[in-house]
């Protein structure tokens, strides 16, 4: 095993795939030149060259569509929205042109490309969107949304490889965050939430940057004998309801963790995947939603502080579910 | 550019004959609530699908607006194909899941374009680039109308392409109407084809009722396009002579029909044909006769069919099957 961080990870998935695999593209705003911002896709170009791994205009909608155009003549196109509040502009292209392809063409024709996007809700209240749970409701997309760097590289590579278009998700906040990765070849499949931390007393659901913050405020509340099991859902679409169910019907008790706006958000479906299962009989209280109460993410960082959950916002959520 | 011998002419001639029959037979069996569909006729427009597609190689993509039905007749889709997509059959081409002009035939080279118009120009570019970095000299003819150049994608599209070389031909159908307003609501300059100067390439206006001469133009932005030179979009000018689709009024001056219906594209060919010996008038005759007669027996046909069956519904929305 080597020491990564997050954002090294990607970037080594990215270098692999694109040596192995010469239909492998990358393109976006400032990820051939620059190399990203936050320096993902640093040295890429130089290594592939400038036809494979190139800048484009600000054009979300024009090369996400172009992704699906390359995609379909069976190249493998990574895409990069270097903000997931961009996801806004080439949404057409991702729900119509990308998800759609498979099934207008009844299965003769794939699509297997991937958006990167990069979330971060600070201080804008457009690029500061977590916009997951609006590409999780369309019928033809994967969803994939890793927290740490064994899981963004192997992911990552198992995204690319895959059929189907993806829509990526990493979290800005996480790019600098450390982690152990294996030396050798390996992937990780999509589908398979992961066990981050086993506990007995209360199940938070989470995923992206919400896990380090579950795994906090875990660590926390061991302190008081409270003893919380972490389940990371690595990916959203397919869901991994099993891993839900298996928890709770342990547990008995449900958090879920969400930097998204709680309402219509994909919180939502975890708990469905609950009520609609006989695991619902084994709750021993009513389930929490921590994230977003619903406002556009605010510009000043104390504005910001009181909106984005926190690791005391998931302690408080903790201590309701105990409290009933 | 390979020189169009007599047969292809009358080959260029029987598939325009055969779309304008074909598209108003289908009209009046939507009139007469046989058809489950309606349909955005081409009739007027047949010379731009016909004289754009005809020659392409069978490597070659295209993506059709929604009214270039003359893409699928010209790449080799067959009447019967036509219909059971129409009716939405069983053994119809994706077996009931998208409309007839939304489907596509991969191994005719026929992409599927999206209701969403102008989505399919960075769609076109993207697989065109792709087609570039293979090493190929393919091309990707992409079809839209003119309401199509008023979005976004058609810009965003359209200047990629001009980044990237991208061996695309871009078609613009400019029938002088936005659905039910007319050009005038859409843009505030004569002709779209100019709008290609602000990417850098060429914009090239071609008279869309004459199909030899959108053949000959198209082959110049092919050839152009395969020589690694980059898009060209051509501007095509046309009328539809049906209304915008089945169910909504006429909006358009008589007067301006009534001019337009002098330069019916289907007749100026025909009688380019006969003119030149070419084709006689029985022989010009035989064959409206045999399409007409085909296409009786493909609607009975279609008709006879067993429609979509609801196991197909739940497939391929992803790879390995419902999800």
């Amino acid at each position: 095993m080597k020491t990564l961080t997050y954002g090294e990870a990607i970037r080594e998935a990215l270098f692999e795939e694109m040596a192995s695999d010469d239909r492998v593209l990358v393109f976006g705003e400032d990820v051939a030149g620059y190399g990203g911002l936050d320096g993902v896709t640093q040295g890429l170009q130089k290594k592939f060259g400038t036809e494979r791994v190139f800048d484009t205009p600000i054009s979300e909608s024009g090369f996400a569509g172009m992704a699906v155009g390359a995609a379909l003549m069976g190249m493998r196109p990574v895409a990069e929205m270097q903000f997931s509040g961009l996801l806004t502009v080439p949404l057409d292209q991702i729900v119509n042109s990308a998800a759609k392809a498979r099934y207008v063409h009844d299965g003769a024709m794939s699509c297997p490309l991937v958006i990167r996007s990069v979330t971060y809700p600070a201080g804008n209240a457009y690029m500061g969107q977590s916009l997951e749970a609006w590409v999780a409701h369309v019928p033809g997309l994967k969803v994939v949304t890793p927290s740490t760097p064994i899981d963004a590289k192997g992911l990552l590579l198992t995204s690319i490889r895959d059929p189907d278009p993806v829509v990526f998700f990493e979290h800005k906040s996480l790019y600098s965050n450390e982690g152990l990765v294996p030396e050798e070849t390996y992937s990780i499949p999509i589908g398979e939430a992961s066990l981050a931390r086993t506990g007995s007393d209360v199940t938070i659901v989470a995923w992206l940057n919400m896990v380090p913050a579950a795994l906090d405020a875990a660590k926390e509340l061991a302190l008081e004998g409270i003893d919380l099991e972490v389940i990371d859902l690595r990916t959203l679409i397919p869901l991994d309801e099993e891993a839900i169910t298996r928890s709770v019907s342990k547990t008995g008790r449900l958090v879920i963790a969400q930097e998204a706006v709680t309402r219509a958000g994909f919180g939502a479906e975890v708990i469905a995947v609950v009520a609609n299962s006989d695991v619902v009989h084994h709750l021993k209280a009513p389930v929490e939603r921590v994230g977003n109460p619903g406002v556009p993410i605010p510009h000043s960082d104390r504005l910001n502080n009181h909106i984005i959950p926190s690791k005391d916002d998931l302690i408080a959520g903790v201590r309701a579910v105990l409290s009933s | 550019m390979t020189q169009l011998m007599p047969k292809d002419l009358r080959e260029m001639y029987r598939l325009m004959l055969m779309s304008r029959i074909y598209t108003d037979r289908a009209l009046q069996l939507f009139d007469e609530g046989r058809l489950p569909t309606g349909l955005h006729p081409s009739a007027g427009q047949e010379a731009i699908g016909v004289g754009a597609c005809y020659g392409l190689r069978r490597e070659d993509w295209v993506i059709p607006s929604l009214r270039t039905t003359e893409c699928f007749w010209t790449r080799g889709v067959t009447m019967q194909q036509m219909m059971d997509a129409m009716y939405g059959n069983k053994d119809s081409v994706n077996r009931g899941k998208e409309s007839f002009h939304h489907s596509g035939y991969p191994s005719l080279g026929i992409l599927a374009g999206t209701a969403i118009v102008a989505a399919h120009i960075p769609v076109a570019v993207g697989a065109a680039k792709a087609m570039q970095l293979k090493g190929t000299d393919n091309v990707m003819l992409c079809f839209f109308g003119d309401g199509a150049a008023a979005r976004g994608d058609f810009h965003e599209g359209l200047n990629l392409a001009a980044v990237h070389k991208a061996p695309v031909v871009f078609i613009c159908e400019n029938n002088l109407h936005f659905q039910t307003a007319p050009a005038s609501v859409e843009m505030a300059i004569t002709d779209i084809a100019d709008r290609a100067a602000g990417y850098g390439f060429p914009g090239v206006i071609v008279d869309g009722q004459d199909v030899l001469a959108v053949h000959e133009t198209t082959q110049e932005a092919i050839k152009r396009a395969r020589q690694g030179k980059g898009p060209t979009l051509i501007e095509a000018k046309t009328y539809r002579f049906r209304r915008h689709y089945p169910i909504l009024a006429e909006t358009r001056p008589v007067e301006e029909i009534a001019e337009w219906s002098k330069r019916d594209p289907v007749t100026i060919l025909g009688d380019y044909l006969l003119a030149n010996g070419h084709m006689n008038v029985s022989e010009k005759q035989e064959l409206e006769t045999s399409i007409i007669i085909e296409l009786d027996s493909v609607v009975a046909r279609a008709e006879a069919k067993q429609a979509a069956d609801k196991s197909a519904a739940n497939s391929t929305v992803y790879a390995e099957g419902a999800s």
